[in-house]
């Protein structure tokens, strides 16, 4: 992450901070920071949303195209994840810099959505084996501020609720060939189901302890990390260790205990606020704020 | 994805065969997924893992290298010596590892392509992280030591087939290392757990159940004598009560293997020292 | 376990204050003509045109001030200019042959010789070829000092020196960094606020909080770190409060200095720890230092 320098006292008063669970900035070890969201704010994505948290900026677009399905799942739908990890965000990024994070958040995102369980790819077949929708999630990272993971799939999944997908009706196949009729009302649209669709939890271990949301100086204290993929009721839908570092099983029982908890009141906090900026966005002439800060 | 056009890929468009044999009658196993369940291909209980071979130095060009077998996964990794990380300009306090998986392009059913695709790029990190705290890395400063893994063929658990086969490499390769990796895979699919999944199961259980109901893989690689994970990988969904159950399950796993793993070097030890002396 | 919250982006706050009966100053933006004189002189954050040499352009975006002839650009926004006696709170990035160099938020590095610390053992004493050797373990990359800026040199660079109590390594506490124009250039820069806590506002922008040591003054300076103690809750969460109203202050626009900061210390009381991050909850204890220092001035 960003090249932060601590001395060895500075880490000393955090690690500190985190055992009396009081950390720098007043927050106890399983606070967020303030979170801000926009959803549609893109005009010529079929959704998009941006969130911030604290410093970190995270714009994603969601664009919709027709593909042939896989011929090893012929009923099923597409999506792929791209994460751009923009030189604008920090100088580290620039070149080649950002790959290795931008793969190991889409690839984490995918494995995520991989379930049935999560994320329905049956409703994104057009005809069986001839059609179906791809899902372009692409997510860009415009600031840089700690906890990456939390955010991108916070926008994520927001994106994806905002994601209006076009009604196409199928007409008669002539020569195997399939014509695909398009309302022509722009506004005749359907909505994905995203119910189940997991929000990421990164706990960040820091001496024994576990904590969410890290700022970059807490990060650059820590040694390991774990990222769960939890759903709505409590469901763990992928796992991972992201950084160096080991832990002690006892410690990762207690992270999933943890971090399915965080989990659930997270996807709470995105579902409220997702309900308020829907009412928000049906008046006249809704306002927009924009990127950044 | 970027194509890679200097390389000859063949026809764009070829599926494998396999996909359209599925109403056949021979294949009855593929077809119904609960025969599988109740009488392991392999004759094993449920919760009995595969026989595992190990030996090291198998590749004699490398520095250390190491075969690992479970039955009819097959994975061979070769370490080489630390080198300066190439196209770097700041300064590592710690060396690095630079791991690649791979899988022969005939190990699995369907044909992989020369090319690492994103799938194996994932389990390459996943190496990685398994095998980083595992490895004394301030001990060779900005030097990175090269692990290839190439999986011969694939029969399920091929990742913590190649985070031991690894673990091993390394250690034959003389890499200062705090203690051996071994890792194990277990599988669950609604209420059954399945440990050490065939390749058959691993889909099986990648497979999703009725809603509410667990499916899915996890992977747990463990330094054995400090009782630490050194990497967790779980994919589909399930409660956390079923992810730590199944936790517990593969750290016993993973226990019961190292001690096969401290022998399989000490062996190697004993074969070099009897070969030099009787030379 | 509070809730958590997600608000909208139509809900934000706008953190500025008002500006009183005063108005907002004019800004010039770099190009903009300050003045067709041809008498005044050019000073910084200002350029004469080259065809047009009457014209007096802005090369920076800020406020004028003006000196007699001397016209000037302040920048409302810019990275720290040392002037000699400030008093600056920096980190280590690399240690050298003879000196630190320092990351001190000025444009340019800027350095603390081996000649201008205190080395343990007295103020007289000689440095030798060990001493020289020893540098890392007096200081090492991503320690952070408080210092005083000795000189400038001709390219902006500054250099540092210790050569007094109460400079020296920094020990436990926490850094926060505001724009450096927001620091009240004072008689002191080290505070020990009422509260219970003590404050060094570096002319930087680098502010370092920490609790107050029982022993006074002399706990800061020197090389020695502890990283045995344990600071007790209470120490933390007024340090975290005070960390918290600065960058409140510091969203809001606000000149730091010990009063403003006690006072918004005072003012925020109303709020959890917590609440302290949200917008609102800064704003209002912004907006209440200023019209408390505005009655107190008024009185």
């Amino acid at each position: 992450m960003a090249g932060v320098l601590l001395s060895e006292a500075e880490k000393t008063f955090i690690l500190h901070g985190v055992q009396s669970d009081l950390r720098n900035d007043g927050r106890s070890k399983q606070d967020y920071r303030p979170m801000e969201l926009e959803l549609d704010i893109v005009t010529h994505a079929n959704g998009s949303a941006r969130v911030r948290l604290a410093n970190t900026d995270i714009l994603v677009g969601v664009k919709t195209e027709i593909d042939v399905p896989k011929p090893e799942k012929p009923d099923e739908g597409k999506i792929e994840f791209f994460v751009d990890c923009s030189a604008n965000a920090t100088p580290e990024f620039e070149g080649k810099g950002g790959e290795d994070l931008a793969t190991e958040i889409s690839n984490f995102l995918s494995t995520s959505f991989n379930s049935g369980l999560s994320f329905d790819l049956k409703s994104l077949c057009i005809l069986k084996e001839i059609q179906c929708w791809k899902l372009y999630v692409d997510i860009l990272i415009l600031e840089c501020g700690g906890n990456l993971f939390d955010a991108v799939s916070l926008a994520v999944k927001a994106a994806l609720h905002n994601t209006m997908v076009p009604r196409v009706e199928t007409m008669a196949m002539d020569g195997g060939n399939v014509d695909l009729q398009l309302s022509g009302d722009p506004y005749d649209c359907w909505r994905l189901d995203i119910k189940n669709v997991p929000c990421l939890v990164t706990l960040t271990k820091i001496g024994e302890h576990l904590i969410v949301d890290p700022t970059a100086e807490e990060e650059n204290c820590s040694m390991a990390s774990l990222v769960l993929a939890v759903t709505e009721d409590g469901r763990i839908n992928s796992l991972s260790k992201t950084s160096v570092g080991s832990f002690h099983p006892h410690t990762l029982t207690e992270g999933l205990k943890v971090g399915t908890e965080v989990g659930i009141r997270l996807n709470k906090a995105l579902k409220e606020a997702l309900e308020k900026e829907e009412k928000r966005l049906q008046a006249d002439k809704p306002e927009r704020s924009g990127f950044l800060k | 994805m970027p194509v890679d056009n200097r390389r000859i890929q063949g026809p764009e468009v070829s599926f494998p065969y396999c996909l359209f044999q599925q109403s056949d009658g021979r294949n009855k196993t593929n077809s119904n997924p609960s025969n599988l369940l109740t009488v392991r291909k392999d004759g094993r209980a449920l919760l009995d893992h595969r026989k595992i071979y190990m030996k090291t130095g198998v590749v004699s060009q490398a520095k250390g290298s190491a075969y690992v077998e479970l039955s009819n996964t097959k994975v061979i990794c070769s370490v080489f010596d630390p080198r300066e990380i190439p196209n770097r300009v700041e300064y590592s306090q710690h060396g690095e590892l630079y791991c690649v998986l791979k899988y022969a392009p005939f190990s699995c059913k369907t044909r992989r392509a020369h090319q690492q695709d994103s799938e194996e790029k994932e389990l390459s990190l996943n190496l990685k992280r398994a095998l980083e705290p595992a490895v004394c890395r301030h001990e060779f400063p900005n030097f990175q030591v090269d692990i290839y893994v190439l999986v011969l063929e694939n029969d399920g658990g091929c990742l913590a087939a190649a985070i031991t086969c690894a673990g091993l490499a390394l250690a034959d390769a003389h890499v200062p290392m705090y203690d051996l990796v071994t890792a194990a895979s277990l599988g669950v699919t609604g209420d059954t757990m399945v440990m050490d999944p065939i390749e058959e199961e691993e889909r099986l259980c990648s497979q999703d159940v009725k809603e509410g109901q667990n499916h899915g893989l996890v992977t747990v690689a463990l330094m054995g004598a400090h009782t630490q994970i050194t990497q967790v990988w779980q994919t589909g969904s399930m409660t956390s009560t079923c992810v730590s159950d199944a936790l517990s399950r593969l750290i016993q796993l993973c226990e019961e293997t190292y001690p096969i793993a401290q022998r399989c070097l000490v062996k190697s030890v004993v074969n070099t020292i009897s070969k030099k002396s009787t030379s | 376990m509070s809730n958590i919250r997600i608000r909208l982006a139509s809900e934000r706050v706008n953190p500025s204050l008002t500006f009183g009966e005063e108005g907002a100053p004019q800004l010039f933006t770099p190009g903009e003509t300050i003045t067709e004189n041809q008498r005044v002189m050019s000073g910084h954050g200002t350029y004469m045109d080259e065809d047009n040499k009457e014209v007096l352009r802005a090369s920076v975006a800020g406020t004028v001030e003006r000196v007699n002839q001397l016209i000037c650009v302040r920048p409302i926004k810019c990275r720290y200019m040392g002037e000699i006696g400030d008093v600056v709170v920096g980190r280590i990035t690399e240690v050298q042959q003879k000196r630190w160099k320092v990351d001190t938020n000025s444009r340019l590095d800027s350095v603390l010789l081996i000649s201008s610390v205190n080395l343990p053992g007295g103020e007289l004493r000689r440095r030798s070829v060990e001493d020289e050797q020893m540098m890392r373990k007096y200081l090492q990359e991503g320690d952070l000092v408080s210092a005083e800026v000795q000189s400038v040199f001709s390219d902006g660079s500054l250099s540092l020196h210790t050569r007094s109590l109460k400079y020296g390594k920094l020990s436990q506490g926490l850094l926060v960094k505001v724009s450096p124009s927001l620091i009240l250039r004072r008689k002191n820069h080290f505070h020990n606020l009422l509260c219970g806590a003590s404050i060094i506002l570096g002319n930087n922008g680098l502010i370092w909080i920490y609790p107050t040591s029982p022993e006074d003054e002399s706990g800061v300076g020197g090389f020695t770190q502890n990283l045995e103690q344990v600071i007790d809750k209470e120490d933390r969460e007024r340090i975290a409060r005070l960390r918290n109203c600065v960058l409140a202050l510091s969203a809001s626009k606000f000149m730091l200095f010990d009063t403003s900061i006690q006072y918004a210390y005072e003012e925020s009381s109303n709020y959890s720890l917590k609440e302290l991050l949200a917008p609102e909850c800064m704003l209002d204890v912004a907006f209440r230092t200023r019209h408390r220092l505005q009655s107190y001035r008024d009185a």
